[in-house]
């Protein structure tokens, strides 16, 4: 059994506050030969820059940034090495410094703890915080052989090339452990494919049936293709501020509080541990559970994700998180990942993850819905920009402009589609705190950042 | 004074031009390459050596000031928990199935035939799961199997190693 150090314990302490004032994205597509990728991140910084009342002018904000943190997955998809400094010089940023944030899907939450970073540090009072991904250089089965060198590429790559067959096993575990059945797996896919039908910038929103989902091409059994994220080109960027600057900004900054957390590359190498608790569970809580299921976290779940709510629930006093988070956006590249997450950060105990979705808390409506946005199933999976949308999608209910930048012709219209008829407005009435996710490799690194009110 | 260095007084074009996908919106080249990686095992050649041999070889930590003295498989030469340099022992070469999927679609490059069954082995003694390939058969959570090892024809790789139903 592995135990934890006692300074590895000690929750992270911002020397400074953090705040999120403005996010903004690109329209996400499996293909965008019409712009190359500094103009697509453009595309992202100006909407930041201009669509989000800030009280300065785009001329001012950026002669106020003083640290960019970039966020890009894959150096194989892009084809080309110091990407960063193109952006940076694109955006005309030098020469405030920058640095690249890599860590797989989870990269886009790395880039926004790493911005944080300089914010609670004091090296900056205003950072950029950018991501991108153009995954349609190359077709979809060599993007599925890129993907998946992020499993280990000794003991586990040539076991698939494909990233799904690294997720299934834990899905086939899962269901026999936790008593998963597949149509709550398909339910996930038909709700995040639906609330993407209102977003505009989605790239596969759809309203399909569970029955649909079942019936869909088997990619790695028995994750079928809808509940798979697919590859996607496109740009997000988000603006941190100190307190100071924030109100200076905005008069609806939200305070963030974020924390990361690890754990092997390879799956099957998680040793048994012990189970870091969150506020609202008790010692003794998963004797039982561990005592049938024999490990934890086993392949039911994410250490990684688990370490990070840990922490950044105590960061942002969470005792509660179902009770006190009005929204969440979690990381549904797949349909198991997603159910896994559900425990790790609390929303149901271990073992009974299954109800967050039976029991109507995650949709519209319910006590904490989760990936209004249509998530990574509906909306995007551009991996670098991923987590940074993430958070603009949080950042923006929490402002309650939903309906400003998901409802407005001119988004349709950028995106080059029509409003449909069956937009919903997803606005969560009187949203004070969201939490998002941002996950990497089969759980290797995850952030769990929060947004609060702050005006 | 230096003298003037004498370099070339021309060059001409010796690549292949590009094909153009000529997007309504957009120029799109196709630009075609192949490369060629040479990758080490490490210290765990030993490790590859052996499938090669039909011996499933792990790495033990037998550090007495280790807090776990791990067994690990796949192998690492260094304990992260204690970080002294690991020990190779011999383990069973059978377990049971911990964990199951099939392949069916799969990215470019696969090496093996698809569909089939990648499972990941429980095996006694180790503190690992262990990520394989059933040969033939058809699994289910629990079930016993053995490893078979590529002996004959090796590929140099992981795959010089798969997994059959021990009843087979
Ligand atoms: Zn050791």
């Amino acid at each position: 059994m592995i135990t934890f150090g006692k300074g590895n314990l000690r929750v992270p302490k911002w020397s400074k506050r953090v705040f999120m004032v403005a996010g903004g994205c690109t329209p996400f597509r499996k293909y965008f030969p019409e712009y190359k990728l500094e103009e697509l991140v453009m595309i992202a910084y100006k909407m930041m820059l201009e669509d989000n009342a800030l009280k300065l002018s785009p001329k001012e904000i950026k002669d106020s940034i003083q640290y960019c943190a970039y966020g890009e997955f894959a150096d194989h998809f892009q084809d080309q090495l110091l990407c960063e400094a193109k952006i940076h010089d694109y955006l005309g940023l030098e020469p405030m410094w920058n640095n690249g944030i890599k860590t797989g899907g989870a990269t886009g939450g790395a880039a926004v703890l790493n911005g944080a970073m300089a914010i609670a540090s004091g090296y900056a009072n205003c950072v950029l915080v950018a991501g991108w991904e153009r995954m349609d250089e190359v077709d979809t089965r060599t993007g599925n052989f890129y993907i998946a060198t992020a499993a280990c590429k000794d003991f586990e790559t040539r076991m698939g090339r494909i990233y799904s067959s690294y997720y299934a096993p834990m899905a086939n575990r899962f269901a026999e452990q936790y008593n998963l059945s597949e149509v709550t797996r398909a339910k996930i896919a038909v709700k995040n494919r639906g609330y993407a039908v209102s977003n505009p910038n989605a790239q596969q929103p759809g309203r399909h049936t569970v029955e649909e989902v079942l019936a869909s091409r088997m990619s790695a059994y028995p994750l079928r293709f809808l509940e798979c994220c697919a590859m996607t080109a496109g740009a997000a960027s988000v603006l941190l501020c100190d307190e100071e600057m924030a109100y200076k900004l905005s008069d609806t900054p939200c305070e963030l509080f974020m924390a990361g957390g690890t754990h092997t590359l390879r799956v099957a190498d998680r040793r048994p541990m012990e189970i870091p608790l969150l506020p609202n569970e008790e010692p003794g809580q998963y004797d039982k559970l561990l005592a049938e299921s024999g490990r934890w976290p086993g392949f039911e779940s994410f250490l990684a994700a688990r370490f990070a709510a840990y922490m950044a629930y105590r960061m942002a006093g969470i005792k509660d998180p179902l009770e006190e988070l009005d929204l969440v956006e979690l990381h549904d590249a797949f349909t198991i990942s997603d159910i896994q997450t559900y425990g790790d950060i609390g929303l149901r105990p271990y073992g009974q993850e299954p109800d967050y979705i039976e029991s109507g808390d995650a949709y519209f409506g319910g006590k904490c819905p989760s990936n209004l946005s249509g998530g990574l199933l509906g909306t995007m999976h551009a991996v670098g920009a991923t987590g940074i949308w993430q958070a603009a999608e949080v950042l923006w209910q929490v402002q309650g402009k939903y309906d400003h930048f998901h409802g407005l012709d001119r988004w349709w219209k950028r995106a080059g589609k029509q409003k449909p008829a069956d937009y919903e407005n997803l606005q969560v009435p009187n949203a004070k705190q969201g939490l998002w996710i941002s996950h990497a490799g089969v759980g290797s690194h995850v952030t769990c950042g929060i947004l609060r009110k702050a005006w | 004074m230096a003298q003037p260095f004498e370099g070339p007084l021309s060059t001409e074009y010796i690549g292949t031009p590009l094909d153009l996908f000529d997007d309504e919106k957009a120029w799109v080249v196709k630009w075609p390459r192949s490369m060629e990686h040479h990758h080490t095992y490490g210290m765990l050649t030993p490790f590859f050596k052996g499938l090669t041999e039909g011996k499933l070889l792990a790495t033990k930590c037998v550090n007495p000031k280790c807090p776990h003295k791990s067994t690990w498989l796949p192998p690492r030469a260094d304990c992260p928990d204690c970080y002294a340099r690991t020990e190779w022992v011999q383990v069973p070469s059978e377990g049971k199935i911990y964990a199951y999927t099939m392949l069916d679609y799969t990215g470019i490059g696969i090496e093996m035939k698809a569909p089939y069954w990648q499972i990941d082995v429980e095996i006694k003694g180790v503190d690992t799961i262990f990520k394989g390939f059933l040969l033939r058969g058809k699994p289910v959570t629990g079930l016993p199997v053995k490893a078979m090892f590529r002996t004959k024809n090796p590929t140099h790789t992981i795959l010089d190693i798969c997994w059959v139903p021990k009843e087979d």
